[in-house]
């Protein structure tokens, strides 16, 4: 046991979970920790604002599965942390925060930068621990690791005050448990199983409907085997895309509100919707009392307050999606081997009629259009993407294009602030990714509006050489909003168009990033190729048809079925 | 609709006042609450009222939130068939009372004038069930009851 201060604890604690890498910004009463950083091991990567530190930790964890970690000061340093750990806590993403704090003899007296970081993070994460000596360190940051890992995992923060820091303590870290471990947990029956099995040998329009759980509990390879052993074809949620290959003969795309059509109608007509890791969210229902009112449901979900939230399900089965997956597939082979229920082939007609929907009405957008249409944008960067190029979007309309149009292969590829619905977020969760895989390609598509919220960390990727690609999509306007207004609203636009934009590629190289900039749809691919080629970070300003409107959309408290599949065509052309 | 949730958790100021929390976010409105505290434990009982519906979802998020021991959650019964009796009362000649018309009846919960009594659906003298229609007194089904050791965990061989 040797005698160290409550900083070098806090850090060899963090070695002790695998930590490689902290996103943060130093500050006043963290000092004891980052003169303890200066002397020590663990990498510290300086971003430019702690809400990109939190975004960061995000993307790390989202493409490594391991928690990432972010750091911020007292007072507005942990503020500025809230929205990423409110976006992570939605999103189920295991990060773990490691805020500053007053001296303990000062908290509750209004010192310089203190504020309530406990309070104020309590409905942003799965849980807080106050640390109140250095010799709780290593049992706190264990459990704060655990936490964020184990059942649904989510956003655990540790507040931790100066006199903590710069207290000394023993530690005897052998007596320790070793590195956290996540608990998959379960709470089914087998009958359970074989009733879900059973309700699935029985089903004849089935459709697995797939959320963010599958990737959380890394159980694309038992989804898909689920699929191909039944034949029953596969939507995602925007959270679940990646967990099932978007070339594959089964894969249906994205439902809800901005699904395709012939998603939508498979959920509407289905006689069966296997939930796996997925939330029911509003985003997907449409007007929940119609969604998928034909269907039986299953319910596959870890955490046992999802079943029944938003819709009733026929049969739920409270488990770990990897671990209930295998279940059900060992039963399912085995009546299968006995002759029972639908085989792939004993489900043609399903897709037979899946297959004609998609031909009714694909996803379409003017493919001879003269200037660059994002979706054309989108598709082009798929194309021309690596195989395993990650993908990390803000929020807006060249998200949900993205989600319809880049064809995904594999999970724990695709960063988007799915459930909080966060700008800003696209850039530094890329950035956290890229750090996590330097090898890999690593690509930011963002809007124009959202982009502007994140430009001060162009400084972290330019000064540590962490070779991101920024795609802007750029129609000089907050373009969901003003589609919104435009459909919704009477074209009441209101504060949508963005005015002023910057010069994005000189902005860029303001920062010693190079930039490019594409206006004409005939010089995009050849820019494109050229800017994925690099190994360094570089910014492609591309500036697509400001008009352009995402379809279909399920308008506001309709139903899926009322989608609408393209704009409304005018009276006289008709 | 009515109802009774117990529960008991760490004596953590922070599980505490996330929970609480949690009753505002989920629209719970609390009628009456008592908390008791030992070393490691604090056990609340609250009288609350929320849409019906959301009762399932609220006692699953309650009871998967870190802290938590175990939680249980009673339904107000006026039919007659409670099980359970939850009262209000400085006297606590009342509580003696259906202790005593209710001879295999248990105290479950005893806190600052507030009382849950389990007395079974079925037991009682001649006229205890009648009491439990007195004005004075809740009646309350048990729903069900979970704890998070309920659950089987494995560790990850990823």
């Amino acid at each position: 046991m040797s005698l160290q201060n409550g900083s070098e604890i806090l850090i060899e604690s963090l070695l002790r979970q695998n930590t490689k890498v902290l996103f943060g910004v130093p500050g006043g009463v963290l000092l004891p920790f980052y003169d303890a950083l200066y002397k020590g091991d663990l990498r510290h990567l300086l971003v430019r604002h702690e809400q990109a530190a939190a975004f960061a930790a995000d993307g790390y964890a989202r493409v490594t599965g391991q928690p990432g970690v972010c750091v911020g000061t007292s007072g507005p340093g942990a503020t500025n942390l809230i929205t990423g750990l409110a976006s992570a806590f939605m999103d189920s993403i295991p990060v773990v925060a490691l805020t500053g704090q007053v001296a303990a003899e000062v908290i509750g007296k209004d010192a310089f930068q203190e504020g309530d970081t406990i309070g104020i993070s309590m409905p942003a994460t799965k849980f807080s621990f106050a640390a109140r000596s250095a010799a709780e360190i290593p049992g706190v940051i264990r459990q704060a690791f655990q936490i964020a890992v184990s059942g649904r995992p989510g956003p655990v923060l540790v507040d931790l005050p100066k006199s903590v820091l710069i207290e000394r303590a023993q530690v005897d870290y052998d007596a320790e448990p070793p590195c956290s471990q996540p608990e998959r947990r379960r709470e089914w029956r087998d009958s359970d199983v074989e009733r879900a099995a059973e309700m699935i040998l029985n089903s004849h329009r089935a459709v697995l409907y797939v959320g963010g759980g599958v990737i959380a509990s890394d159980a694309a390879a038992e989804l898909r085997e689920l699929a191909e052993l039944t034949g029953i074809p596969v939507t995602t949620t925007l959270m679940g895309l990646g967990a099932f290959p978007s070339r594959h003969l089964l894969s249906l795309g994205m439902l809800g509100m901005h699904g395709s059509y012939a998603t939508n109608q498979s959920t509407c007509h289905a006689d069966l919707l296997v939930a796996i890791g997925a939330r029911f969210d509003d985003r997907v229902t449409g007007r929940v009392k119609d969604f998928a009112s034909g269907a039986k449901k299953i319910q596959i979900d870890v955490d046992p307050s999802e079943v029944n939230k938003n819709v009733r399900v026929d049969l739920p089965l409270v488990g770990d999606a990897r671990e209930t997956l295998r279940a059900l597939i060992r039963v399912l082979r085995d009546q299968i081997g006995r002759g029972r229920g639908a085989s792939p082939e004993g489900r043609r007609e399903w897709l037979d009629q899946i297959e004609a929907w998609r031909a009714e009405h694909p996803l379409a957008y003017d493919r001879e259009a003269a200037c660059v249409k994002p979706q054309y944008l989108i598709e082009a960067i798929s194309e021309q993407a690596d195989e395993d190029a990650i993908i990390s979007v803000d929020v807006g309309q060249h998200q949900m294009w993205t989600a319809q149009f880049y064809r995904f292969s594999q999970p724990r590829s695709w960063l988007s602030s799915s459930g909080l619905g966060s700008m800003g977020y696209g850039f530094p969760a890329a950035m956290g990714a890229q750090v996590a895989f330097p090898e890999r390609q690593v690509i930011a598509i963002v809007g124009d509006g959202g982009f502007q919220m994140t430009l001060p960390d162009l400084a972290t990727v330019s000064e540590n050489g962490i070779p991101v690609k920024i795609v802007v999509v750029n129609n000089g306007s907050l373009g969901m909003v003003r589609q919104w207004q435009h459909m919704f609203f009477d074209n009441h636009y209101c504060d949508v168009r963005l005015g002023r934009v910057p010069d994005f590629q000189r902005l860029a190289e303001a920062y010693g990033i190079q930039g490019a900039k594409v206006e004409r749809r005939e010089d995009l691919k050849d820019t494109l190729a050229n800017f994925l080629a690099s190994r360094e970070p570089r910014l492609l300003d591309v500036r697509v048809d400001p008009e352009e409107n995402v379809f279909p959309i399920v308008p506001p408290g309709a139903s899926l079925a009322e989608m609408l599949v393209g704009p409304p065509v005018p009276a006289g052309e008709k | 609709m009515e109802w009774l949730v117990a529960l008991e958790a760490d004596n953590n100021p922070i599980v505490l006042g996330r929970l609480l929390n949690a009753f505002r976010r989920k629209g719970v409105e609390i009628r009456t609450l008592t908390l008791g505290t030992r070393t490691s434990e604090l056990s609340l009982m609250a009288l609350v009222e929320s849409a019906e519906e959301n009762v399932e979802h609220i006692l699953q998020f309650i009871r998967v939130m870190v802290g938590v021991r175990e939680v249980a959650c009673y339904r107000h019964e006026p039919s007659g068939k409670a099980s359970y009796i939850f009262l209000e009362t400085d006297d606590h000649s009342k509580v003696a009372k259906i202790l005593v018309d209710f001879p295999l009846s248990k105290l479950v919960f005893a806190s600052q004038g507030r009382y849950l009594v389990e007395v079974g659906e079925k037991s009682g003298k001649a006229g205890g069930r009648a009491l439990i229609s007195d004005a004075n007194f809740l009646p309350f089904a048990r729903v069900r009851t979970d704890s998070a050791s309920a659950q089987v965990a494995t560790r990850s061989e990823a």
